[in-house]
């Protein structure tokens, strides 16, 4: 377990630590069952500025806080609004549903490390997202899309229990129809009518074509599934440090204090929520 | 719930096999319960209006079920109330009226009665949540004001409430109270939950568990702790079935929350 | 200026003195322990104490404390500052001033958690030097936390037949500016002196742990699979004793304190617990650390290795308090003695 030195996030103003800003839900659009869109907007126009895959701590007074994954791209056209996408699992998601268009949200953050862009700029990028993990995946998504010159192929992965629980399924299937975007997708079970694929994610994984000296996978899902996609990755050629993982944990402050999202000496707030394998292997509380 | 304007939300209180010591508590709410009266109207609340009405969208149950009759009782409370909460320890966990599962009936009616005429119908005495849905639970022996108040407030704004699930011990040591194992004393602190801001500790007393077990006691760390100090398991046995002979005898804890 | 003496029957009016300016906390009395409180009389104070039930850093990051305050429909936070007291924390001991020292490092991690920050300008730190072993849970000799090193304004040594107060800072040597304190002409002469009085005073304590400072980490690297864990986590019953009674522990919780009215309220925090089921656990149910012993290893790797990674430095500071409020015996002695017993046998 030796010390690794992380690339930190963006430093935050000291008079936004604690105190959320402003917002106003702009739109909203229930997704699945379970899931629901909200784009949002800061109430003095300012962009959110965060890179893909970081997260922000939301807000309801008298309800608390969440940390939420944001799920559109910087390069977004409109830039004073950005998008989460939110299942309800507790008190707060539930909270959460209740508001719709033209309702008050406080808003911290934006918070933690990214996806390493400039890490995969000039490579192919192949994306693992198992359930929920499209989320934060879809602002690196949309964001290879509207730099789609600084990338090669992109392979997209996508992994969920029925086809009913699939999110974005408008915008996959144009990131289907686009050149150098490949897309496969697999449910865990299915009536007889789904004519895609049944099974497990990691049986995507041996049928596509991986350049492994130039491929960085980006892999997000629930904690059970990284152990599986990592093996199959790694039989593929990729390098630890090819292989970017997002993870959730309990957080409070986002701030690197609350000791909450601690992962072994890593808080996943501020080291995180995007590490390499190299940085997690061996980490007992880890994967 | 929401709290639009102008319409309160109505509150109904129903009591059952119990003292009506925790609607008792109430009352010592003073001023705190006229601010509480902006928000809420009462309509139902033996100990201090007569008045009674079924016309309520949060009906708070005190008491363990025990009857028939208090079974169709609270079945008919159910269908009223948008929500049930379960007040006092009688309602959330059966409370000391499990004690009288340790007898039958008939030992039961010989032990109080002693041979008296005994008109009245008894029955198994239950947690509310054994016969009808429990939205939310406030417990204690008697509730804490302090929580009541908190989960009121908590559910009235629509976050609902769920007690703690740690133990006493903690709001003890953030009140910097001595422990009570170090004077000597039998606690039910750790493996009690949480909520009542360790209320008896505070006070010199020990934790007699009203709150009830928590959902995943260390049963057997603090069985060896009472042990080190000396007790029988026969004592300690006495000392959790105060409270939580209906959870001993096989009730379940109140269903988890999904 | 360095040094200043004070006879010993003139450190109540020393105390009265301060509090002309300062609220002073200290060591009193309650019932057969220690805590640290504010007082009134300076003849409260217990001087000679082991180390109090919760310790100083109650001042720093208080028990619940309020972020900011919210008005109903609104989402930004009002009244963010706050304000702390001068206070004057009197009598602490090496090993929790050490212990603040940890949580200083913390705190200003970028970013500099503000509302620790104000506190810690507004407290001054008046060290009380040990002599003597408080009891048979301290390991403040191995984790060299048993000698006044940094992190005081003024250390007050008792030499025998007067106490030596050690001004450390600006504040500190405004206060002995005092007409109480005795000069001390040679100051060399007097840190020769505590430095020989510190040798001497080491033949009164008892080494407990069988590592050494430099191999403590060691064995921490090397014990994460260790079959300790799991006899630790047997004995322990989640109370939460060992963390809120740490100076080194710091994890809290953020929770919303609505008004009765419900016209708004504050935003606070509280102190919060590893050993706590729910601490790790994510509101889709899962429990990142579900079982009581790796729980208990985390607290543990917290203090002995996770902070060596992060800031080079170890969280136990040797004040023996979790040891000592541990109702079901986890010993931090009888755990560090067999995992090094486990890794020098593994050798």
């Amino acid at each position: 377990m030796q010390s690794k030195t992380l690339k930190k996030g963006k430093t935050i103003p000291a008079d936004f630590l604690y105190s959320p800003r402003a917002a106003t839900i702009i739109r909203t659009k229930q997704m699945t069952a379970n899931e629901k869109f909200f784009e949002i907007g800061f109430d003095d126009g300012q962009p959110l500025g965060q890179q893909p895959g970081q997260f922000i701590q939301l807000s309801i007074f008298g309800v608390g806080e969440a940390p939420v994954g944001v799920c559109s791209s910087p390069t977004k056209k409109d830039r004073s609004t950005f998008e989460i996408c939110v299942r309800k699992v507790g008190t707060f998601t539930s909270a959460l549903h209740r508001l719709n268009k033209g309702d008050k949200l406080g808003v911290r953050g934006p918070f933690g490390r990214g996806f390493p862009i400039d890490e995969l700029k000039g490579n192919d990028v192949l994306i693992v997202a198992g359930g929920l993990g499209i989320v934060p995946l879809r602002s690196l998504i949309n964001f290879i899309i509207d730099r789609k010159r600084d990338f090669g192929n992109v392979m997209i992965l996508l992994g969920c229990k029925e086809p009913k629980d699939r999110l974005f399924t408008d915008e996959i299937d144009e990131w289907g129809n686009m050149l150098n975007i490949s897309y496969a997708c697999t449910v865990d079970r299915a009536a007889p009518d789904w004519k895609g694929n049944v099974g497990v994610i990691t049986t995507l994984i041996p049928g596509v074509h991986i350049d492994k000296n130039r491929t960085y996978a980006v892999v997000v899902g629930p904690p059970v599934m990284y152990k599986y996609v990592i093996a199959e990755l790694l039989k593929k050629g990729l390098s630890e440090n090819q292989i970017i993982l997002s993870l959730e944990r309990r957080m409070k402050c986002g701030l690197g204090k609350c000791g909450h999202c601690q992962i072994n000496h890593l808080y996943v707030c501020k080291d995180g929520p995007t590490f390499t394998y190299a940085e997690l292997k061996g980490l007992g509380e880890a994967l | 719930m929401s709290d639009k304007k102008n319409k309160k939300v109505r509150i109904a209180f129903f009591d059952f096999a119990d003292c009506e010591g925790c609607q008792l508590q109430l009352t010592y709410l003073n001023e705190q319960l006229v601010g509480l009266l902006d928000h809420v109207e009462i309509v139902n609340f033996r100990e201090v209006i007569s008045e009674k009405s079924d016309n309520y969208d949060i009906a708070i149950v005190e008491g363990s079920i025990t009857r028939k009759h208090d079974e169709e009782r609270v079945k008919e409370i159910r269908k009223n109330a948008k929500i049930v909460i379960a007040y006092g320890a009688c309602a959330c966990i059966g409370g000391v009226n499990g004690l009288r599962k340790k007898f039958t009936q008939q030992e039961a009616k010989d032990i109080v009665y002693k041979g008296r005429e005994f008109p009245l119908e008894a029955g198994e005495p239950r947690p509310v949540h054994d016969v009808v849905k429990v939205d939310y639970y406030i417990h204690g022996c008697p509730t804490n004001n302090e929580e009541t108040i908190k989960a009121l407030k908590s559910i009235l704004i629509g976050k609902g409430y769920q007690p703690p699930t740690y133990p006493v011990c903690v709001e003890c040591k953030l009140k910097e109270n001595v422990c009570l194992f170090e004077k000597r004393q039998v606690c039910m602190g750790p493996v009690t939950r949480a909520g009542c801001g360790a209320w008896c500790p505070s006070y010199g007393n020990i934790c007699y568990g009203c709150r009830g077990l928590l959902d995943n006691p260390a049963t057997q760390g603090e069985m060896d702790i009472l042990k080190k100090h000396g007790y029988t398991l026969e004592e300690l046995t006495q000392k959790f079935e105060t409270y939580n002979l209906c959870r001993m005898m096989g009730e379940q804890n109140e269903p988890k929350k999904s | 200026m360095r040094y200043v003496s004070l006879q010993k029957n003139k450190l109540s009016q020393f105390v009265k003195s301060l509090q002309k300016k300062y609220k002073v906390v200290a060591p009193v009395k309650k019932e057969n322990l220690f805590v640290f409180a504010e007082v009134e009389d300076p003849e409260e104070i217990s001087i000679d104490y082991i180390p109090t039930i919760l310790p100083p850093k109650k001042y720093f990051l208080p028990q619940h404390e309020k972020l900011g305050t919210f008005v109903k429909d609104s989402v930004s936070m009002a009244e963010t500052n706050i304000d702390v007291e001068p206070t004057v924390l009197f009598g602490a001991h090496t090993c929790d001033i050490e212990g603040i020292e940890c949580m200083d490092i913390v705190f200003h991690d970028s970013p500099l958690d503000p509302y620790f920050g104000k506190r810690k300008k507004s407290v001054i730190i008046i060290g009380y030097e040990c002599m003597k072993p408080c009891d048979e849970y301290a390991t403040c000799v191995t984790m060299d936390t048993l000698n006044p090193r940094a992190g005081y304004d003024i250390m007050i040594t008792d030499i025998g037949d007067k106490y030596i107060l050690h001004l450390n800072s600006p504040e500190g040597i405004e206060i002995g500016k005092n007409a109480l304190f005795g000069k001390v002409t040679n100051e060399r002469d007097m840190k020769n002196k505590l430095l020989k009085l510190r040798e001497d005073k080491l033949k009164n304590f008892k080494v407990l742990l069988d590592a050494e400072y430099k191999e403590l980490n060691k064995i921490f690297k090397g014990s994460y699979n260790s079959e300790t864990w799991k006899d630790v986590g047997r004995k322990c019953v989640s109370c939460g004793n060992c963390t809120a009674v740490c100076p080194t522990c710091y994890c809290f919780d953020i929770y919303d304190d609505v008004k009765l009215d419900m016209s708004g309220g504050e935003r606070r925090r509280v102190w919060d617990s590893c050993q706590l089921d729910e601490f790790a656990t994510v509101a889709g149910g899962e429990n990142f650390r579900k079982e009581r012993s790796s729980r208990q290893r985390h607290r543990y790797y917290r203090k002995f290795d996770y902070s060596v990674i992060k800031y080079n430095k170890f969280f136990c500071v040797g004040c023996g308090r979790c040891t000592r409020t541990c109702m079901a015996d986890i010993s931090l002695i009888e755990t560090v003695n067999s995992l090094t017993k486990e890794q020098k046998n593994a050798k």
